[in-house]
């Protein structure tokens, strides 16, 4: 069996002394696209902030492509190839949207013509944002934000691209495109790890899930059978 | 011309000089504000430690050691003075701010550079004691006139080395991708994190820029301070009022409000007298928290994010 490109071994991850995600293991596998569903204060966007680096566990490994990564910061992380969208986008709202997209490329900064024509790709993947592509990225829509912190992280050209909630609060025409995003990307070899609210939508893009509940992992596998899982349904799909 | 208008001239010349000083100084405080969301209280210190570099490098080492003219030493007393202040900012860096931001507490940091300007000031102290050095620039014999105004070769040096040092930083910002990285640290160090840059390298590096402005501000500022180890303390209070005119962390309104109070300094010595000039700056100050609480060009924290 082939190494797994990530693998998150029983993890705990608190802020101050109160745990939020007390044991959590699960993986992704090359070209795959894995999802984490769960209610709200499950601790999704907790785990993926541990994935990142944005918090040390207290417990527990993470592997990335066979190396410990587990002490690791968070921008050597993203140097190793894992990307995260976080939770409210947070672009940098005093940056213009390609400065924005500059800093995605940040660690190929020695050449400056590889960024450039990066940015170019991310522009024609997103028209809209190449219309504004010199305001700042402060004064774009939520949805514009969202399209600029999702090619902000494509900017590194991650092994790994993690999302958080790409779909929070956009209109379902541009929850469409981004998604439809999230598919190319993937079938250009980026692996991808997705958090979603609309758990319809993660479970009908990912090829397996994993479902969280208060901190830990409840249930697991191939996203076929999750949606006909019936605690999956009861509580994330409705009754339909 | 007329006597008003020669008038306007002059002071404003006097008063962009003045600006440029001041700029100098507050460019420094701003900066680290911007990334760390932190005062420091030793930057005066450190303008004067620049000063005192300066001091001994232009009247001593390099006309007695090195054999230079006056006017050469002074000018390379200004970049000696600009790398003992990058130097001391890599040590405060390295022993005070780094180790701290590691444990991440606001307060900590603070009180460490009320510290750090004590230490400054009585290690100062101890070595040149308390009686003012006379430092004379070469350049301020010179005078320069058209027509009926005047102004010092050392008002042009002053004028001209500023405006270069603010302009490589201010394009270093704009410009290139250090600068921008570095923005981007000040507007939000985790989100920084995940794009690969390194913040603490960025805010270790910011306050060696910082510092090096400070010094080099403390050599041009050197010949019209009163040179003790307390004299950076007569151009803080003004570079803080600066900052705060500027809205905090923010560049372009620093620059502005520099020379903006370098101005209403130089009208306020020729109208009023020079012992109204804090008092005018801080009515200033005031009116600006009033009217504008987020400086001349708002730009920070408001917007939707
Ligand atoms: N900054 C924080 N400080 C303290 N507790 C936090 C913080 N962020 C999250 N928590 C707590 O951690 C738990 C998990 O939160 P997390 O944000 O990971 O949930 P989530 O699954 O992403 O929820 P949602 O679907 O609402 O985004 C919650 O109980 C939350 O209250
Ligand atoms: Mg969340």
């Amino acid at each position: 069996m082939s190494t797994p490109l990530l693998a998150v071994e029983s993890i705990e991850l608190a802020y101050g002394d109160v745990p939020a995600v007390r044991d959590v293991s699960f993986k992704v596998d090359e070209g795959e696209i894995v999802t984490l569903v769960g209610s709200n204060g499950a601790g999704k966007s907790t785990t993926l902030r541990g994935v990142a680096g944005l918090m040390r566990p207290r417990r527990g490994r993470i592997v990335f492509q066979g190396r410990d990564i587990t002490s690791l910061p968070a921008w050597e992380r993203a140097i190793a190839g894992i990307a995260l969208v976080p939770e409210g986008r947070r672009v940098f709202p005093f940056l213009t949207v390609r400065e924005n997209l500059e800093m995605g490329g940040y660690k190929d900064r020695r050449d400056g013509a590889r960024v450039g024509a990066r940015i170019e790709r991310m522009l024609d993947m997103f028209p809209r944002l190449r219309e504004r592509a010199g305001q700042r990225a402060g004064t774009l829509s939520g949805g514009e934000q969202q399209m600029l912190a999702l090619t902000r992280a494509l900017m590194s050209e991650p092994r790994l691209l993690c999302l958080d909630e790409p779909s929070l609060g956009l209109a379902p025409l541009v929850v469409q495109e981004i998604f439809r995003g999230i598919r190319a990307i993937n079938a250009a070899g980026t692996s991808v790890l997705l958090v979603e609210q609309n758990a319809r939508y993660a479970l009908e893009t990912a090829s397996r899930g994993y479902v969280l509940q208060t901190g830990g992992v409840i249930a697991s596998g191939p996203c076929t059978e999750l949606m006909h899982d019936a605690r999956v349904r009861q509580a994330y799909l409705g009754r339909g | 011309m007329n006597d008003l208008a020669t008038l306007l001239v002059q002071q404003s010349i006097n008063g962009v000089y003045l600006g440029c000083l001041y700029v100098m100084v507050a460019l420094g405080l701003t900066l680290i504000y911007g990334v760390m969301n932190q005062i420091n209280f030793a930057h005066a210190d450190f303008v004067t430690v620049g000063a005192f570099t300066a001091f001994f490098v232009a009247t001593r080492f390099a006309t007695k050691v090195l054999g230079l003219g006056d006017a050469a030493a002074y000018l390379v007393s200004i970049f000696v003075a600009l790398g003992a202040g990058a130097v001391l900012g890599l040590l405060v860096n390295a022993l005070v701010f780094a180790p701290l931001r590691e444990r991440g507490d606001e307060l900590r940091p603070l009180i460490a550079t009320i510290g750090i300007s004590v230490l400054l000031e009585n290690g100062q102290l101890a070595l040149f004691g308390p009686i003012p050095f006379q430092f004379d620039s070469p350049f301020a014999k010179e005078t320069i006139r058209f027509g009926r105004i005047f102004f010092t070769g050392q008002s042009v040096l002053v004028v001209v080395v500023s405006m270069l040092a603010i302009g490589a930083l201010y394009a270093f910002m704009k410009f290139t991708f250090t600068g921008k990285a570095l923005r981007a640290v000040s507007q939000d160090r985790e989100t920084a994190g995940l794009m690969g840059i390194n913040p603490d390298f960025l805010i270790g590096l910011t306050i060696v820029i910082a510092s090096a402005m400070a010094g080099m501000a403390g050599a041009l500022i050197g010949p019209v301070l009163v040179l003790t180890p307390f004299a950076g303390a007569t151009v803080i209070v003004k570079a803080f009022a600066i900052v705060i005119i500027g809205g905090f962390g923010n560049i372009e309104g620093t620059i502005l409000a520099g020379i903006l109070v370098g101005i209403i300094e130089a009208f306020t010595v020729q109208y009023l007298g020079s012992g109204l000039i804090d008092l005018v700056v801080f009515v200033l100050l005031l009116v600006m928290l009033v009217v504008r609480p987020t400086g001349l060009i708002a730009e920070r924290r408001e917007e939707n994010v």
